[in-house]
Formats: structure tokens, sequence, C-alpha cells
């Protein structure tokens, strides 16, 4: 949709819903705001862009680029071979190409020449080997995104070739995100000296890293995709939302990473002075159910309550409007999704008759039961979590008025996570990823021994299909595992999938050359030296 | 006060001191470890990568986490005895030590701007209300302390922050001599204004109220009907024989405040986004970061003993009928 359509959408009286629903629709990000009819000229060279984070900066070396915060960073001052971009596409950084055997048992990468790190030595297939074979190394946070390789093949100064023990059909996606570091300057300072001062190929350098107070970088003129357009760029640590609002304002930040209130973000994208890009996160937010617990095994039961929950009108009372209802492990815009399984829409009397044939009857104070047993459980927030325990509050209401006791708890995140690995939780509400936007197998949460499987859930078919999804490379030949994952994660209902929301970025204007349609919003952060200060 | 007393006293109060900070220091290790959760899934984040077993166990290892509970405590006291506080989990690479000693500053400097400007507010306002009771000084200082202990801290900051960063450059500009007051952080000098502001409220109302109180007890009292029948004049007797004994609740005041430095600040760091040690602890809790958090109650626990001790000493000096026993 180009900006052009966009603007005669907007020029039409059309509720926020109706413009939403057109939008996802699409498939495409949302670009609301009057700020993207104007011409996002180049910015002029020099300046400082400020962008704003909720939380700390630990750490800036590759096992600290799983946040979203840090990441944002991490991606200015170090570069990976190859990257999902905005647009959800794999993009060569420091690779020029790439190719992957037909048999998917190695990767060939071919490196940019004379590209720099930030202390003046070059960038070759060495120093590609030694990241991989180091960062693999259990007892760092991202080997697991190596699972599979064997190890990495020197061909010559400018060319790596990765050969794998087994296909790892996420391999390029998730292996090769891993920024490249440099081998000499590594090999002396060790994993978490480099965490502390990195050096790498991107278009800027760290200046200073306070992780709790703000980072600042400063541009890098001999990067190989050219010097950056502005001369510093930093990341303020605001935790609070409102805050992070005055201060886009004020203009003491240009951007924020992580989002504000909805309602902040509904109130500025009515302001000419700002771009709003609401992107659908990748994550749902869901009620992850204990499978083993008795009263909640029967999968009848858990399609009952699926149906008793009216999940329009908590998307609509509590975010706005701002997302998608659920009806599959893979988000709407994930180029995986299959919308043909079966759907859930709000029908109490077919919830109702659901629990009946499963034999749960309605006792003298409305709760059902079944031999005995209530049909009652106990769902656990995390604590102070604002924004998703009203969630849990009207699915309360909702599943009380079929005959579900839904009794409501709150503790700590850690506490959560670990109760539900372990199955001493019945259930819980928050946002967690059942197959990624960079690869869609739904492995750590929905394979019977994976890792985050929340649920308990075992289904010998759905373990068979994710382990032939994983050995399977060309895109098109596992569309049909993922189209059947869907189906049976539809049809046993292991978790009540609630919506995906939306994630929301505000720019200013100040902020120049943004991509036009965004379809995931945090790599957009990555690109720090496309943008200028206008 | 007798010089042998002194140091039998002092012995004393080192040595229960030292007991108290050794019992702190394994009350904090067990309780952190009673916590449910595991930081190490924490530190793996949000599971787009399914994760072994096997590398979850090796990152255990890594920090030590896989040894028994009284072997992990005895290690990190016995660092702790040598200076060494160890380093983050969270915060991989990096000393407890300088996170600790680079977050106190800030708050230690809040919490003293703040008091300074309670004190020098709050002290003449609460002498001014006892001694011109119920006239207007008392009421407005009573309306001001009751709306400044009423008054939520983080609704007062971010009411501030709209204000002074967002609305007055709107409609005036530039404040004289000021400048421009940013939204939060410590960029410049001007970072420091709203946040010592709405500490200072709170403490200047709590401050107010204690002075007007203590006055309010003294006015009565023999020594200051004495001073005034030998014909001392009555700033005299306000100022030699009044002022001086309303410094008991205010070292008081002082002192309770530092015992409250780690939890005191918590909301004020967070709204202004200042990297202070509250902000440190709960992120550290939250996080189940066991080195910073036992590090930071451990220089907790001596402050607030060796301030306790500070404090008696004070008052000792401060009131000379205060005796060591």
């Amino acid at each position: 949709m180009s900006d052009m359509k966009l603007a005669r959408i907007l020029n039409r009286p059309l509720s926020r819903r109706q413009f939403l629903r057109y939008s996802a629709a699409t498939g495409i990000g949302v670009s609301i705001g009057a700020g993207t009819m104007n011409a996002w000229a180049q910015g002029t060279q020099g300046g400082t862009l400020t962008w704003l984070g909720h939380q700390e900066v630990a750490g800036l070396g590759p096992n600290d680029i799983g946040p979203d915060v840090q990441s944002s960073v991490i991606f200015n001052v170090l570069n990976p071979l190859v990257h999902v971009n905005y647009a959800s596409e794999t993009e060569p950084i420091l690779a020029r190409s790439y190719e992957v055997a037909p048999d998917g048992l190695s990767y060939t990468f071919v490196l940019h020449e004379g590209v720099m790190f930030h202390d003046g030595s070059e960038l070759t297939a060495e120093d590609v080997k030694y990241t991989f074979e180091t960062y693999s190394e259990p007892g760092n946070t991202v080997a697991s995104r190596f699972n599979g390789m064997r190890e990495v093949e020197v061909v010559d100064r400018y060319t790596a070739r990765v050969h794998m023990d087994t296909v790892n059909a996420a391999f390029l996606r998730l292996a090769c995100e891993v920024p490249i570091v440099p081998m000499a300057y590594h090999e002396e300072v060790g994993v978490d000296g480099f965490r502390t001062a990195p050096i790498g190929t991107g278009a800027f350098r760290v200046d200073t890293w306070r992780p709790a107070e703000f980072t600042e970088l400063v541009a890098f003129p001999d990067h190989f995709r050219g010097a950056p357009l502005i001369d510093r760029l930093r990341l303020e640590v605001v935790p609070e939302p409102s805050v992070r609002y005055i201060a886009l304002l004020t203009g003491d930040a240009q951007a924020t990473v992580w989002p504000l209130s909805i309602e902040d973000s509904i109130e500025l994208s009515d302001n000419p002075d700002f771009r709003v890009i609401a992107t659908n996160w990748n994550s749902p937010r869901f009620i992850p159910l204990n499978n083993d617990v008795p009263q909640l095994s029967d999968r009848r039961v858990r399609q009952a309550m699926l149906s008793a929950i009216d999940r329009q009108r908590i998307l609509d009372e509590l975010e706005s409007g701002f997302g998608v209802v659920a009806s599959s492990h893979l988000a709407p815009h994930n180029p995986f999704f299959n919308p043909d399984v079966p759907q859930y829409p709000f029908d109490p009397e077919r919830a109702r008759s659901l629990l009946e044939g499963a034999g749960w009857v309605e006792g003298s104070d409305g709760i059902r039961s079944n031999d005995g047993l209530r049909l009652s459980f106990t769902c656990t927030t995390i604590s102070g979590d604002q924004t998703r325990r009203p969630m849990a509050e009207l699915s309360q209401i909702f599943l009380r008025a079929v005959g579900v006791d839904m009794q409501l708890a709150e503790a700590p995140v850690a506490s959560i996570l670990q109760g539900l690995r372990e199955g001493t939780l019945e259930a819980s509400l928050f946002n967690w990823t059942h197959g990624a936007l960079v690869d869609p197998s739904p492995a750590g949460t929905l394979r019977s021994d994976g890792g985050d499987n929340f649920t308990r859930y075992n289904n010998p078919e759905m373990d068979r299909l994710i382990d032939e999804g994983l050995t399977i490379v060309d895109p098109e030949l596992r569309r049909p595992i993922y189209n059947r994952t869907q189906e049976i994660y539809a049809e046993d209902v292991p978790a009540l999938m609630l919506h995906y929301n939306q994630g929301i970025n505000v720019f200013s204007n100040e902020m120049t050359g943004l991509p036009d349609n965004v379809l995931v919003g945090t790599p957009v952060f990555y690109r720090g030296n496309e943008y200028g200060r206008g | 006060m007798r010089s042998p007393d002194v140091s039998t006293y002092l012995t004393f109060r080192i040595l229960k001191g030292l007991f108290v900070v050794v019992l702190i220091s394994v009350l904090t290790f067990i309780v952190m470890r009673m916590m449910p959760g595991d930081p190490v899934y924490l530190l793996l984040g949000e599971g787009q990568i399914p994760i072994t077993d096997a590398q979850i166990q090796s990152i255990r290892e890594k920090w030590g986490l896989d040894r028994p509970l009284p072997e992990q405590y005895f290690v990190w006291a016995l660092n702790l005895l040598r200076g060494d506080f160890g380093e983050s989990l969270i915060r991989a690479g990096v000393p407890v030590r300088d996170m600790i000693f680079e977050a106190i500053p800030v708050t230690a400097l809040l919490n003293a701007y703040a008091l300074g400007l309670a004190i020098v507010i709050a002290i003449p306002f609460g002498i001014a209300a006892a001694v011109r009771r119920n006239s207007w000084v008392d009421y407005s200082s009573n309306a001001i302390s009751a709306l400044g202990i009423a008054t939520p801290n983080f609704w007062l900051a971010l009411m501030l922050i709209v204000l002074f960063a967002l609305y007055v450059p709107r409609w005036f500009g530039e404040l004289p001599l000021i400048g421009r007051i940013p939204p939060f952080g410590l960029r410049s000098w001007q970072g420091w204004i709203l946040p010592v502001i709405v500490i200072a409220t709170e403490e200047m109302a709590v401050l107010m109220r204690i002075t007007r109180g203590a006055v309010l007890e003294l006015l009565p009292q023999d020594f200051v009907r004495t001073a005034r029948s030998k014909g001392l004049a009555e700033r005299a007797v306000l100022y030699r024989h009044i002022v001086a004994n309303t410094m008991l609740p205010v070292i008081t005041v002082i002192g309770f405040r530092i015992a409250f430095l780690l939890s005191g600040t918590i909301i004020v760091e967070t709204v202004f986004a200042l990297p202070g040690i509250g902000r440190l602890f709960v992120d550290s809790v939250l996080r189940l970061d066991y080195q910073v958090v036992q590090s930071l109650v451990v220089v907790f626990a001596v402050l607030v003993v060796v301030v306790n001790l500070l404090t008696d000493f004070l008052y000792a000096l401060v009131d000379p009928r205060i005796r060591i026993s």
C-alpha cells in the first residue's frame, strides 16, 4: 500500500478499528499519523539522534542480542552476516552473497572485501569461523542458535563455509544473525570483556556505556556501507512510559524503541510532528493451561473455554482495538500463517454444550463439576503487570458465565516461568513466541520435550511434524508441515490464545530516512547509519 | 563520658554490628535462593529458540549456580571480605562493586540535596508556625505539610515534569538563571531540580511537623520561662534556647533517612530515570541478580550500623543529658 493510498484512506472518515482491520488485511505494518504523508527528506549531516528504551542495556556482546532495547544498540555497533529486516526479508549484511547447499548441510558465505572493524583490522572469514565456534560453545545464551553445526571452514580470506551435522532449517535466520566479532581483540578480552567494550564493523562505535542510564555511540566514518548521516546515536533508559512520551514531545528524544502506552501512542498519531508505526507482535497474549491438570486435560473443556471468552472485546476494551484475535500459534503476518483452521468465535452457548458433552454439570454455586472434580483452576499473572492482569480479570468473568471458575493470583515472572516449566502452575497469562518470524518452528514451545512447553502439551503427531519441519530447507516444502501444526493446535487448544497485540513505535519527524512499509518494528532501529536529524 | 567506658562501649557496639551484618548476609542469601524462579531462564529471554537442558546446565555451571548452597555462600562471603563483590549475573563482566559505587553517589546526592532543601525551608517554617500558633503561618504550614505527606511521589513527579519540562518552556521560554529543565536524566545540573523537589517535599512536610511539635513542647518549659524572665530578648530565647533544642528530632530524621536510602527513592529514580541505588536494587531483585542484591544489602547493613552508631554519638554531643551507658 503506497503512502498516497494511505493518505486517501486517512482523508476519508474511517474509524480507527476499520483502518486497523484494513491494514491488517493487507498484511503490512500500519503507518498512521499525518507524518506519514510527508516526504521523508534525507537529513543533514551531523547531530545526535536519541532513542528511548525502558530497561537497562546490560551488555553489548553477541550474547546480549535478545532484548529489543539491547539489540537496537548492538546492531549499530556489530554486524551479522545476514539479518531479517523490517520487511521480514533475509538481508545480507556482512555477507556479499550466501548459498545454502540443496541438502541443507552446508552454508557458504562470501564476505564483502575491505570491511573494517573499529580498531582498523579487516574482517575476514577467520573472524566468522572464530565467532561461530566461540558463541556456539555451551554456556553462551546464543549457543542454541547454532544447533546442528559441526564446524566452519575458511575457504579463502573472504569465504566461509559452515558444515552441519544435521539440517537445521532455522540456521540461516538464527545463527547468522549472531554478530561477527574481531578474532584478535576478542581472544584478548574474552566473552565477558567483549560485552563491556565491544569492537565491531558497525556504523557506530561505543563512546559511553552506562547500563542503567544511557549508551552513547559515535559515528564510525570508515563503515563499509558509508559513513552515517549523524554524529552520535544515544539510547536513553527511561523506564516510565509517560516520561518517554513527554520526552518525545519536548524534543529530548526522537524515537522510542519500547512502546508507549496505547493512549499516548494514539494521541501522537494525531500529531503531525510524529510518525507512529504499529506492527503486529509475533508473540500472542495467551493463557497457557497445564494440560496435565485433570480438569484441564480434556480438549473439549479447553475448546469450550476459548469459545466462552469474547476475545474481540478484550482487544477493544483493553488494547483500544490495536491487534488481531489469535487463531493460530503463528502470528497473522508470519509467512507461514494458515488462516484455514478451526475458529472459536465468541459463543457461550457452544461453550456450555461442549462442557455438558464432556460431562461437566453445573452445580448449585454455578461452577461445573465432573465426578466430584470442580472445574476450577488458578491463573497466576506477573506481579504488577498492569497491562495483562485486566485481561485475566475479563477472561475470568467470561469463563464464570459458563461455569468455569478461574481464580487469579500473582507471582514474579521468574517464578511463573519455573512453575510452568516444572508443571506446578495451572495457568498464567503473558506473551510468548510459538514459532518466530525468523523461523516458524515451534520446537521450544509445542514439542513435548520443548524447554518452553508451558502447557505440558504432548501430541506425537505434533512432535513428528516439528522434527520433520526442521530437516527441510525449502520454505515451500515446509509450508504443508506448518499448515498442519496450526490445524492441530487449533483442534487441541493447549492454551487459550487471546490476541496478537500491536507494538507501536513512535518517531519524531526530526528523525529522517525511515522506511515506508514496516512489517517488523525493532529492525528499524538496526539501521542507524541510514537516518538523519532533520 | 569517661574514655575506658567509651572504648568498651565501642567494642561492644562494633561486635554487635558485625554480628548483625553477618546475620543479614546469611538471611539475604537464603531469601534470595528461596525466591521462586531461576535467573538462567531470565537470562535466556523469550524463547524464540529452543533451549536444551544441557545448555541451561552449562550456563548454571559457568556462574557456579550448580554448586551446593553453603559453598556458594562461603565463596561469596570470603570474596566479599577481600573486597571482591563478584560479577553481576545480568551485566556479566561488570564488577558488582563498580555497579554499587556508581549508583551510591546518585542516590546519596539526591537525598543530601533534598534533605538540605527540606531543612532550609522546614525548620524556620516549623518554628514560625509554633511561635505564631493559630496564625496564617501556622495554618499554611499545616496545610503544606498535610499536602506534602498526602501527595504521592510518582504523581507529583509526573506533574512537575509535565509542567516544567513541557509547558513552562512553551509558555514562557527558558527560565531565567535556570534555563531548560529536562524531563529525565542527569545530563545537566538542571536534571537534579525536579527529583530533589519531589523528595524534599515529603521530607519537608515531615520535618516541618516535627519541628513545630518540638518547639510547641519547648515553649512552656521552665528553662524558656527562665530565659525570658531574666530579660533575654525574644529572638535570643528563640535562637539560643529553643532552636538548639530542636536539633535532636532533626538528627533522628536524618539518621532515619539514611536507613531508608535503599528503598526511599526508588519511585523518584524510576520516574526520572536516575541510575541510583534504589533502581539498581529493585531491578536486581526482579532479575534475581544474586550477587548484586546480596552485596547491596551487606553494604547497606554496614551503613545502617555505622550511621546508628554515629547518631547515638551525635545525640550525646547535642544533648549532654544523654549519657552512654
